[in-house]
């Protein structure tokens, strides 16, 4: 059916015009049908794709600069779009334990719904960039608006990187148009053009645009704003801003590798990096007392390996990342899920006073470990897909070398148990009280729960249509 | 069809203004007059939209020209001069007094954008210039620094434009723009680059270019806010009309290579804009130094001297004037509230949500941020650069873009911070609704800019076109 990216990515500007006019109360339940909605139709349009996942579209928007809205549908975007309906259908419901500024945060939602769906589908750099924005200045007002009190320096930093990143991005862009034979935006038209591009510029373009993803990502030395910007949020925007705007860089890079060949002499530089970044972040983790700065830097742990699978430029390695990115938006969003509840439950972020988590809420508790078992790759898991092809990816691409990162997640595994053990699951300070999930918390356990099992045990609902 | 009855409408339109101004020294009547002038601005940008919309290219009485650029900004000129007429009207404290000169400058603008002779540009500006430091003047004596400094720097910006007309004047005493742009300028006299530096200068003055913008911060502050709407959103746009009728049609029609120049200019002028900005704490300061910078925004276009950067520059002159005056009038009314300063500006957004997001859809325009009018204008600009092998301008220019999201980001989290409930702060109807044409102006061209890059792309065409 022609236009049904184009619907899925417009209709939800419907439901924002709703959430901005109903009651604050309503907000959620419409940010969360919006979603839906959107998994209703992207189910769709995979069925009627007739088994490749691949649908393009192209329309017709500025002709004075030949910019098309040209819209593409693939394997990966569908990986992508899949994991950001469901972070954002479980963050409108469950994540907002304080109540606080309901219908701003579901208008929110639904703009960064917009701009996931926009970026993940578009099949122009314009377009690509136009999307990346919106996705940037809704996080900022996410951040800015709702969250500790610290959170304002946070979201200036924030602000400012990205923008920073965005600029890159941009003028990389318009780089690129000027490099390409005929000037095109076209990401289709520019990957199969590549090879006329000029070396310079070619290295100019991969130099501006690799450096505005790695800032989107977090990935060290460019992730400085990242940890505080993720601690300080609230619960609704720790999850949104882990698990769908630091991917709309990862999809960036997987873009890049496809498009230019230079991409191929600068893999094992981007790879070294994300090992770096794995293990930097991995030895850091052991200095925080804070859940959410420790689930930040694992966050930064994870989008090392999926930059090093996305450097092995093998399909397999490639895929695996996309699937990472899955894998670490669901889990990231389960996991800040969790803290955030026990956070509001405890009054408290720090780990040491958490102890007992166990016997005082006991679904969080224990989603919080099941999230902490994906992290680490645990069979039957999304993690542990994902981090399996990745390094045999990697194996591949720089042999013995490439399994080396694997140990970062030996460490993150290693303090993700022992804190587990010594604080959430301890038992030592029983509690008398008892708190319940609500009834939406539970749906937004149960959702995230249920989709890390459900792409852990059956991966090849998504990997199937991929030639691996 | 002889368009040449539409062109002298046009003409006669704008000769009322003047007149009308001498009547309304016997003519007290507020309304009246106000209503008047917003009638023939509507009826002069609804003629030159419906010429640019035919093509219409036509010379007459010798000094004037209609063609495509020139009908696309009187349009543009009459739209913004109605946003500021009534603002004045609201705010003003003598609307009479300010509507007599008013009446000046509009027809000295109007001048300038039609003229087709050095002579017409000299004195369309003069006429612009002179009558806005008496209506500063006219606003108290708190205003008379202002309008002092404003008198100096045009008076001098004035004495070099003349010289470097006389400059020109032995290779063609008509001193018509087609003319010199045909005939004569051939060949790498000294003179003429004498005289292209010194319109440069008097160019760069008016449109408070660095180093030669001493007097707007000053300027912008003192003045009272609908005139710093006026001046930051046309004033200023008139001198870079007047520059690019000079530069594009006439040197560069010539075989002259102005771009160092600019290129030099559009980086100190953007550098200086933005970094002093960083530091401002009266928001009206702050707009002031950030209009420098967005004045070095529209010479990177200029600098690339191609089709596609002037493309780029008419666009962004169209952009910044809209930006600048819905951003002015929602300024000028806090300013009237006693609320001036970035921290007095905090939980605007409880007093009066309407005025506080249309000012962060203002500023985040002027950021570049999409998809609103700023920034399709910055991606053509910066795009302009690229193409004409000016990548470090571009990469120096969105380098900027960085610097001014802390400042714009300081007024915006500064009205969006304190929730407190507090006494909600109307907004007058005429006022908001000029804030609200403004707003949607920005959204819906950032949207769907192809209109208005096509006029612009046909704007720039016919100005290279030389005659």
């Amino acid at each position: 059916m022609q236009g049904i990216l184009l619907l899925m990515t417009l209709f939800p500007l419907a439901f924002l015009a709703a959430a901005m006019l109903s009651g604050s109360r309503r907000g959620p339940a419409i940010a969360a049908l919006s979603n839906a909605v959107s998994i209703a139709i992207l189910a769709y349009a995979a069925l009627s794709s007739g088994g490749t996942l691949s649908i393009s579209e192209s329309f017709s928007y500025i002709t004075t600069i030949p910019i098309s809205f040209s819209l593409r549908l693939n394997p990966a975007s569908f990986m992508l779009l899949i994991m950001s309906y469901i972070v954002l259908l479980a963050a409108s419901v469950a994540g907002n334990h304080e109540k606080e500024s309901q219908k701003l945060a579901a208008s929110l939602i639904i703009l960064l719904q917009v701009a996931a769906t926009g970026l993940f589908l578009s099949g122009n750099l314009f377009l690509y960039f136009i999307f990346w924005d919106i996705g940037v200045i809704t996080s900022f007002f996410f951040l800015y608006s709702m969250g500790s009190p610290l959170r304002r320096p946070a979201a200036m930093k924030f602000l400012i990187y990205e923008m920073f990143a965005s600029v890159l991005l941009l003028l990389g862009i318009i780089t690129l148009y000027f490099g390409t034979p005929v000037h095109s935006f076209n990401i289709a038209y520019i990957t199969a053009n590549a090879a006329l591009i000029g070396t310079t510029s070619q290295l100019l373009v991969f130099a501006f645009l690799i450096t505005a993803f790695l800032i989107n990502m977090g990935i060290f030395p460019l992730h400085f704003w990242l940890p505080d910007a993720y601690t300080e949020a609230s619960t609704q925007g720790s999850m949104v801003l882990s698990a769908v705007l630091s991917k709309f860089g990862a999809f960036g890079v997987f873009i890049l590798f496809a498009m230019l060949p230079i991409g191929a002499e600068a893999a094992k530089y981007t790879a070294a990096l994300g090992a770096i970044s794995a293990f930097y972040a991995a030895f850091l983790m052991f200095n925080h007392k804070d859940i959410k700065r420790m689930i930040s830097y694992s966050s930064i742990l994870e989008m090392g390996i999926i930059l090093i699978g996305l450097s092995t430029l093998n399909v397999i390695g490639t895929y695996g990342a996309v699937y990472a990115m899955l894998a670490h938006g669901l889990t990231i969003a389960l996991m800040f899920l969790a803290a955030g509840s026990l956070t509001h439950v405890f009054g408290t972020r720090d780990i040491r006073t958490l102890a007992g988590a166990v016997s005082r809420a006991k679904s969080t508790a224990y989603s919080f470990v099941f999230a902490a078992f994906s992290a680490t790759g645990l069979p039957l898991t999304t993690g542990f897909i994902a981090d399996l092809l990745i390094f045999i990816g990697a194996y591949a691409a720089f042999g013995f070398s490439g399994i080396v990162p694997l140990l970062s997640i030996v460490m993150l595994g290693a303090y993700m148990y022992f804190i587990i053990e010594k604080s959430i699951l301890s038992t030592r300070k029983e509690s008398e009280v008892i708190t319940h999930a609500s009834a939406s918390q539970a749906f937004g356990y149960a959702l995230l729960i249920g989709s890390i099992l459900l792409f852990g045990i059956l991966p090849f609902t998504l990997l199937g249509f991929v030639k691996i | 069809m002889d368009y040449a009855i539409a062109g002298y409408v046009m003409i006669a339109l704008m000769a009322l203004f003047p007149a009308g101004a001498i009547a309304s020294l016997f003519v007290k009547r507020k309304k009246a007059w106000f209503s008047a002038s917003a009638l023939i601005l509507a009826a002069i940008a609804a003629v030159s939209l419906t010429l640019f919309a035919l093509h219409a290219s036509l010379t007459l009485l010798q000094v004037f020209r209609f063609y495509p650029f020139s009908e696309l900004v009187v349009a543009l000129f009459a739209s913004m001069l109605l946003a500021v007429d009534v603002l004045a009207y609201e705010y003003s404290s003598d609307f009479i007094t300010f509507s007599a000169f008013f009446g000046f400058s509009i027809a000295g603008m109007l001048l300038v954008a039609m003229s087709n002779s050095l002579i017409t540009i000299f004195i369309g500006l003069e006429l612009m210039g002179v009558p806005t430091i008496f209506m500063i003047l006219t606003h108290g004596r708190t205003h008379t620094e202002a309008a002092i400094k404003l008198f100096v720097l045009s008076a001098l910006a004035i004495a070099v434009l003349a010289f470097a007309i006389a400059l020109i004047m032995p290779y063609d005493p008509s001193l018509s723009i087609t003319g010199l742009s045909t005939s004569s300028l051939v060949g790498g006299s000294s003179v003429i680059l004498l005289s292209m530096v010194l319109f440069a200068v008097a160019f760069s003055t008016e449109a408070a270019v660095f180093p030669f913008n001493m007097w707007v911060p000053d300027v912008y502050e003192g003045a009272p806010g609908h005139i710093t709407a006026m001046l930051a959103g046309i004033n200023k746009k008139v001198a870079f009309v007047a520059m690019i009728e000079v530069f594009f049609a006439m040197f560069l029609y010539s075989g002259y290579n102005f771009q160092p120049i600019f290129a030099l200019l559009a980086i100190a002028t953007m550098f200086f804009g933005n970094l002093v900005a960083l530091v401002q704490q009266n928001v009206k300061r702050m707009m002031a130094y950030s209009s420098i910078s967005q004045t070095g925004y529209i010479l990177v276009g200029i600098a690339a001297s191609t089709e596609f950067g002037l493309t780029a520059s008419i666009f962004y002159i169209v952009a910044h004037s809209i930006m600048i005056i819905g951003a002015f009038s929602v300024i000028v009314w806090l300013a009237g509230k006693n609320l001036r300063t970035v921290n007095e500006y905090s939980g605007l957004w409880s007093k009066n949500p309407i005025a506080a997001f249309a000012l962060t859809i203002f500023m985040l325009s002027m950021i570049g941020v999409p998809p609103l009018i700023g920034f399709i204008g910055k991606f053509l600009l910066f795009s302009s650069a690229v193409s004409a092998n000016l990548l470090y301008l571009a990469f120096l220019g969105i380098i900027n873009s960085v610097i001014s999201v802390y400042y714009y980001g300081r007024v915006m989290l500064s009205m969006y911070s304190d929730r407190r409930p507090t006494r909600r702060i109307r907004m007058a109807g005429a006022v908001a609704a000029v804030v609200i044409i403004l707003l949607v102006a920005t959204i819906a061209i950032g949207i769907f800019p192809g209109p208005l890059m096509h006029a612009s792309a046909l704007a720039a065409n016919s100005v290279m076109l030389g005659s």
